[in-house]
């Protein structure tokens, strides 16, 4: 469902991402780790086709990123750390926006149970400016879920949220992983990972160092101790240094 | 505590030059320095001499009609009535002060400011000092800024150092009177009395003066005649009679200390006015200082309500800074279905974006109001009636060239307002074309609808007389006007694909301006002025195939089949040749906007 292969990003003499492959099937939930400025935000960028890869292959759903953009984008959504909403659209609005531009024939039908399950059916009327920042977070899922995506990219899902809204917002990654989608996520918060991952990728300037289901992680990182945590996983993978 | 507010102003002031040297090693900030600098230097440094200046060939032609105006003779006269209609202009600013104040005008603290300082250790009236030690900053620069405009004003004589204390002096007790204004102000809110007992109070000293100062005029002086009109040193013999007695005059003799400095015509009545100006300051000063009231949560709301405001303006959601927020929601301006073209989503959103009156009904409205007045204005035959069908029908066709040409500037409800959603809007599955021109259809619907009224207003009152009516018969005249509708909304189209093309082509740019928000240096200002030129050129370019192919074919083919036939004929090809550009450039920027890259280019 995702397919990556070289992906490489630099930005002038920089490379914030090199020669990264992966491939996420329906139904695996990727968690990407590492620590700041390790090109996590970078790579689900290139592989949203927000920006330009400097060169490798990314497919979603079947459709070169590059080469057939639009046909990928309508299979997939994105989900910025930082809600990006129109500030004179209220909620009802933005869904029957994001509606026209999706083609989503049947908006109305798939919008009333969606704002049902995020808890914001009784704002439909609210402008952004009258929303929480957790609110306004359901609100931007609502508009990248209302196409019903294959593919879903989240970038630090759970900023802002209340103890509740996470464990709405985990619940909600799972059941569209339950239905077929395949998920990359991005967090530095590793208990999320723990608990809403199926594989793990860390990435440290730039490089994958590691890559597998979590329990293979552990193997890996396991040095013949049987239980090891993610964050000691992290640190040791990393060098506990951001350098 | 004063040295180490001190301390943060300058270490502040000097990271600021210093970064605004570093980003010059950057192109566009160079080239905007570069530009913005000449433009600085020939617009002021070039006539910078002052009344002694010898430069007179590189002189303006208003500088040297200024210049020459006064005699030395003259000058004594004209002086007083300046400085009475200055202390005049002050009453009224100050009046303003105080029946319509502004929370941030007078307790200007930064947001910053308000979470280092609030909390930290620091008296109310220390936090006062540093309040006015802030302003100061920039009451210098202002009036090093006013001093290099008014020093090309040589009838007031003076020089540049009077003129900068006089502005500071000015700048000064105008500061420091907002903050006591706002102070006393919060007191009174603090003390129960409510804005609208407080206006009328204000005005209803106002009436008094003014009341006053009418009664006086009726009985000691004699009211104007022709003769105090007959020239100008009688009207300004009776206007200093009305300004310099009675209670206005009396109420006016602050202000005129303040404005004495800067009016002083040699060092020696700068010398004896600086005495006067210093008192009304210090009494300003002192007022201030004892104002012990609660004004830190004014303060922090208007700094929070100032920062939204930049980062909105920041965003490219406003021109001006203080645009009113728009905060209610409401209805789509039509149905927008679920399928058809994705492109008039964006036209429904934008309109949202914009002020409740841009829509059809107001638009028909004022269509059926021009038709009205029209007919009345036609069916009058007066030499009156006919003079202001001319006026109106020139004032017409004045408005509709601003808002085709300076509109797309401020209608802004486009890629501009939306580039920071740049990486949402990339997501959608679009070609760049179909959102660059979703994108625009708001502005040119808009712009074009006001050009259509002002077009309209035009047509049915200019009628041409003479020879002119012979050529202009009304048929070529309606012709015209239909064809300059047609055209209307592909020129529009343009102008705004040049300006959403400039953040497309050249987002570091647009990005540099946008994060300046209003203002923002001498390279900003340059590169405003490059982006200003630049687009007039490049709509220059794009009209010129049209307007050459137009001409050659009215010149052509109106003898064959007449003049309004040609004019239509015309208007026809213009469509093509204009429609042919708008998709070029709408390909071109839309392929350009698939391939940008925001995280690269969208930095400062």
């Amino acid at each position: 469902m995702i397919e990556v292969s070289g992906l490489t990003k630099r930005y002038g003499g920089f490379t914030a991402v090199r020669d990264l492959s992966l491939a996420v099937q329906p139904g695996e939930v990727l968690g990407l780790v590492g620590p700041n400025g390790a090109g996590k935000t970078s790579t689900l960028r290139c592989l949203a086709g927000i920006i330009p890869a400097t060169a490798g292959n990314v497919r979603i759903a079947g459709h070169d990123i590059s080469t057939d953009p639009v046909a990928a984008k309508r299979a997939l959504a994105f989900f910025p750390d930082e809600p990006r909403l129109f500030d004179y659209l209220t909620i009802r609005q933005h869904l029957n926006f994001v509606a026209r531009i999706y083609g989503v024939a049947d908006h109305e039908a798939i919008a009333g149970p969606l704002l049902e399950e995020l808890e914001i059916a009784d704002k439909a009327d609210q402008l952004p400016g009258e929303l929480s920042r957790g609110m306004k977070q359901k609100l931007a899922i609502a508009c990248g879920l209302l196409h019903r995506p294959s593919v879903m990219f989240f970038d630090e899902p759970l900023t802002g949220l209340d103890p509740l809204g996470i464990r709405r917002m985990k619940d909600s990654i799972l059941k569209r992983a339950r239905e077929g989608a395949a998920v990359i996520l991005s967090s530095h918060l590793l208990h999320l990972l723990q608990e809403v991952c199926s594989h793990v990728l860390i990435l440290k300037k730039g490089e994958k160092i590691a890559h597998g289901t979590l329990p293979e992680i552990s193997a890996q990182f396991a040095n013949g101790e049987s239980i090891v945590s993610l964050e000691e996983i992290f640190i040791r993978a990393t060098g506990g240094s951001e350098h | 505590m004063l040295r180490a507010l001190l301390y943060l102003r300058l270490t502040s002031l000097k990271n600021q030059i210093i970064s605004r040297a570093k980003r010059l090693r950057q192109l566009k900030y160079l080239l905007g320095a570069l530009v913005g600098g000449a433009y600085v230097y020939f617009l002021f440094f070039l006539n910078f001499g002052g009344a002694s200046g010898s430069r007179g060939a590189a002189r303006t032609a208003a500088t040297q009609a200024l210049a020459a105006l006064p005699s030395p003779e003259a000058l004594t006269q004209t002086l007083p009535l300046i400085a009475a209609v200055s202390a005049v202009l002050l009453l009224g600013i100050v009046i303003l002060a105080w029946v319509i104040p502004s929370n941030s005008r007078g307790l200007r603290f930064t947001e910053a400011e308000t979470a280092f300082l609030f909390p930290a250790p620091i008296s109310r009236r220390t936090l006062i000092h540093c309040k006015l030690l802030s302003s100061q900053f920039s009451i210098l620069f202002t009036s090093l800024f006013f001093t290099l405009i008014s020093n090309r004003w040589t009838f007031l004589g003076g020089n540049a150092l009077t003129h900068a204390v006089g502005w500071w002096f000015v700048l000064s007790t105008l500061n420091l009177h907002f903050t006591g204004a706002a102070l006393t102000l919060s007191r009174l809110v603090e003390g129960g009395v409510s804005p609208l007992r407080r206006r009328l109070t204000v005005l209803g000293g106002l009436a008094v003066v003014v009341g006053l100062t009418v009664a006086w005029v009726w009985r000691d002086l004699r009211a104007p005649d022709a003769e105090d009109f007959a020239g100008v040193a009688p009207f300004t013999a009776y206007l200093l009679g009305l300004l310099d007695h009675g209670v206005l005059g009396t109420l006016l003799v602050p202000f005129k200390f303040v404005v004495g400095p800067f009016l002083a015509p040699d060092a020696r009545t700068f010398l004896f006015a600086l005495a006067p100006a210093l008192l009304v300051m210090l009494a300003h000063y002192s007022w201030v200082l004892r104002m012990e009231t609660s004004f830190e949560e004014a303060s922090l709301a208007a700094a929070e309500k100032r920062s939204a405001t930049l980062a909105s303006v920041r965003e490219g959601k406003r021109v001006f800074a203080s645009t009113h927020t728009h905060t209610h929601a409401r209805p789509g301006p039509f149905y927008l279905g679920s399928s058809g073209r994705p492109e008039l989503a964006f036209l429904w959103k934008n309109l949202l974006s914009t002020a409740t009156y841009f829509n059809l009904r107001v638009l028909a409205t004022a269509a059926a109001i021009i038709l009205v007045g029209s007919k009345w204005f036609l069916t009058g035959t007066t030499p009156d009636i006919r003079a202001a069908r001319v006026v109106v029908g020139m004032i017409s066709l004045a408005a509709g060239a601003y808002v085709l040409l300076l509109g797309p500037h401020l209608a802004r409800q486009d890629l501009r307002g939306d580039m920071p959603h740049a990486d949402i809007l990339k997501t959608y599955p679009l070609r760049g074309w179909e959102l660059l021109l979703g994108q625009i259809l708001a502005p040119v619907a808009i712009l074009t609808g006001l050009t259509w009224l002002c077009l309209l207003a035009a047509a049915l009152t200019l009628q041409p007389t003479g020879r002119m009516a012979l050529t202009f018969t009304p048929p070529v005249l309606w012709a015209i006007a239909l064809g300059i509708a047609a055209v209307t909304p592909f020129v529009g189209a343009l102008q705004l694909l040049i300006l959403n093309g400039a953040t497309i082509i050249f987002p570091a740019w647009f990005h540099s301006l946008r994060a300046a928000g209003p203002g923002g240096g001498i390279e900003l200002m340059g590169q405003r002025l490059i982006f200003v030129f630049g687009q007039f050129i490049v709509i220059l370019t794009a009209l010129l195939p049209a307007s050459l192919t137009a001409l050659a074919l009215i010149f052509a083919t109106q003898w064959l089949i007449g003049a309004t036939a040609a004019i239509a004929l015309a208007t026809l090809v213009v469509l093509v040749v204009l429609a042919g550009e708008v998709w070029c450039a709408l390909w071109w920027l839309g392929e350009r906007f698939d391939r940008l890259d925001v995280s690269s280019e969208l930095r400062p």
